[in-house]
């Protein structure tokens, strides 16, 4: 729709003019005293020595006071609660005598009923034809809704920082119950092996992820140890129950019958028998005997290996090689698998070292086509030939730290030697008749 | 990682291009576990264009062992790269699995006639 100038009769610009003027006039002389009296805020003017001079209605009824009882008689800090009285002790006035003027400070004004009123006050000094002081005009505007809002922030703040220190509550019991998992999947400590010394590593490649990898070494009886190191298809909890389960497994199978093959053979059974339909679960693992023999020195070793990567033995003199066991398949993904054993024999200053492939597949290029490879652990571990089982894993554990984020998956390392200086000083090599 | 399915003389091929390994994996399994297969026949999974094959991706082959032996049908490995196929040899799985250098002779070596027994 248009309004088409020129249609409608047009009032003349005086007349118009006059009329507003009019009304404007009429409005200010009927409202000076109405608008001070009832303004939507109060209004009151005080002596120097803060004595209510003047107070508006507005403001009167809000505290539900009589106009007699205040003016002359009461204080502007009278009219303010006990918290509100001495902040304007404090500061307000005294900051008002310095400034000549304050604004918007919170404070809380009593009612006649006993209920309070939480205001924004702002005030100024009227001065006088010399500079002196004469009276303070104050406006006290209702804070009610600005309080309230004000709480409610304040209450979902808390509210907030509650449901924060719960869940940090709740992330410290999980990690808590995760690392008391952890602990019974590795063992706290490895056993003392008479004439043998024993270190191990562990890393998992993510701090709040239980690891895939597992080892541990465990007395048969007076004369042998049994020892296993392996690495569970996946990560996290269902993970962590299959690492359970084969570590309770193996030695369990271990005290029943301590031949390696045999025992990699019942856990193949077990977890195979665990993984029902189209789910697999599997682990690499090698298992093995540990004999020392106190008249010699040595410790005869056998073992077997499902699916691991080949153990390693570095001799005292630098020769350093693969154990191999091959041939032997996974550990549960199948319901027939073959194992083959393979022995040696541990003289002063050898060592086996089982390792788990997040060492030898740790990424040494930008892609994964770049491994560390079969090769370079075997080259590295020779360059440290003679060094002792502790020796050996703080130079891995070096290594480690060095391919950095190249170490992408958890990584298990045990090693196991025969000392060679307490060997050489032992009397055993004289009871050679 | 992609599927490319088609059906030989001796039973479906499944061509798997690109990396196999935790993220893609599933699709593989899922993929095995619709192809239907019949008793006796093979199912030839052709790796030639396979770039990457982790432990995801071993249980993904494992798996489809499990379901051809359900369905008492075979699987061929054909064309395995050779990263691949060193993973294979430490985990013992290429005894398990039958091997072949490309998907045709996994198909021919099906197809030979084979004396009754």
């Amino acid at each position: 729709m248009t309004f088409p100038l020129g249609d409608a009769p047009e009032p003349s610009e005086a007349q118009d003019a006059a009329s507003t003027d009019a009304a404007f006039t009429a409005l200010l002389e009927d409202s000076v005293d109405d608008l001070y009296e009832s303004a939507p805020c109060g209004y009151l003017s005080t002596l120097m020595d803060g004595t209510i001079a003047k107070i508006n209605a507005t403001l009167l009824g809000r505290l539900g006071l009589e106009r007699r009882d205040v003016v002359g008689h009461q204080r502007f800090a009278d009219l303010l609660t006990v918290g509100g009285k001495l902040y304007h002790e404090t500061h307000f006035a005294p900051l008002l005598q310095m400034k000549g003027a304050i604004s918007g400070i919170a404070l809380e004004m009593k009612k006649a009923d006993g209920g309070r009123i939480p205001v924004l006050v702002s005030s100024v000094v009227k001065h006088g034809g010399e500079g002196e002081p004469l009276l303070i005009r104050t406006t006290v505007f209702d804070a009610c809704d600005r309080r309230a809002y004000e709480e409610e922030l304040q209450r979902r703040k808390q509210e907030a920082e509650r449901a924060h220190r719960q869940a940090e509550a709740d992330r410290a019991r999980l990690q808590e119950a995760l690392a008391a998992l952890q602990q019974s999947l590795l063992p706290a400590s490895l056993p003392a092996v008479p004439g043998v010394e024993t270190a191990t590593y562990y890393h998992t490649a993510a701090p709040d992820r239980l690891g895939g990898d597992f080892y541990d070494l465990f007395a048969l009886d007076g004369e042998r140890w049994a020892f296993f190191l392996g690495d569970v298809c996946g990560k996290g909890p269902e993970a962590a129950a299959v690492t359970s389960l084969t570590r309770y497994t193996l030695r369990a199978a271990a005290l029943h019958d301590p031949d390696p093959v045999t025992a990699l053979t019942t856990l193949n059974t077990v977890l195979h028998e665990r993984c029902t339909g189209g789910d697999p679960r599997y682990c690499t693992a090698i298992f093995g005997i540990l004999t020392p023999d106190p008249e010699t020195g040595r410790a005869a070793v056998e073992v077997a290996s499902g699916g691991h990567p080949p153990a390693l033995v570095i001799r005292a003199d630098g020769g350093t090689d693969f154990l191999p066991t091959p041939g032997g398949l996974l550990v549960g993904a199948l319901p027939e698998a073959s194992f083959t054993s393979a022995t040696t024999t541990l003289g002063p200053g050898d060592t086996l070292l089982l390792y788990t492939d997040g060492l030898t597949e740790a990424r040494t290029g930008p892609d994964r086509a770049e491994l560390y490879g079969d090769r370079a652990l075997l080259d590295f571990v020779a360059g440290h030939a003679g060094a002792s089982p502790q020796g050996m894993v703080e130079a891995l554990t070096g290594l480690l730290e060095s391919l950095g984020d190249g170490v992408d998956d958890d990584t298990a390392l045990l090693a196991v030697g025969v000392p060679r200086t307490l060997a050489s000083s032992r009397p055993a090599t004289d009871h050679r008749r | 990682m992609k599927i490319a399915a088609r059906d030989a003389a001796t039973g479906p091929v499944l061509e798997i291009v690109g990396d196999l390994d935790y993220g893609t994996a599933h699709e593989l399994r899922e993929h095995v576990g619709r192809t239907a297969l019949r008793p006796g026949q093979c199912l030839v999974l052709d790796l030639s264009r396979l770039e990457f094959c982790d432990s995801s991706g071993i249980t993904a082959l494992i798996a489809a062992r499990n379901h051809a032996a359900a369905a008492r049908a075979e699987v061929a490995l054909a064309g395995v790269p050779d990263n691949t196929l060193r993973i294979l040899r430490i985990v013992g799985l290429d005894q398990v699995f039958a091997l072949h250098p490309d998907a045709q002779s996994a198909v021919d070596a099906r197809s030979a006639p084979t004396p009754r027994v």
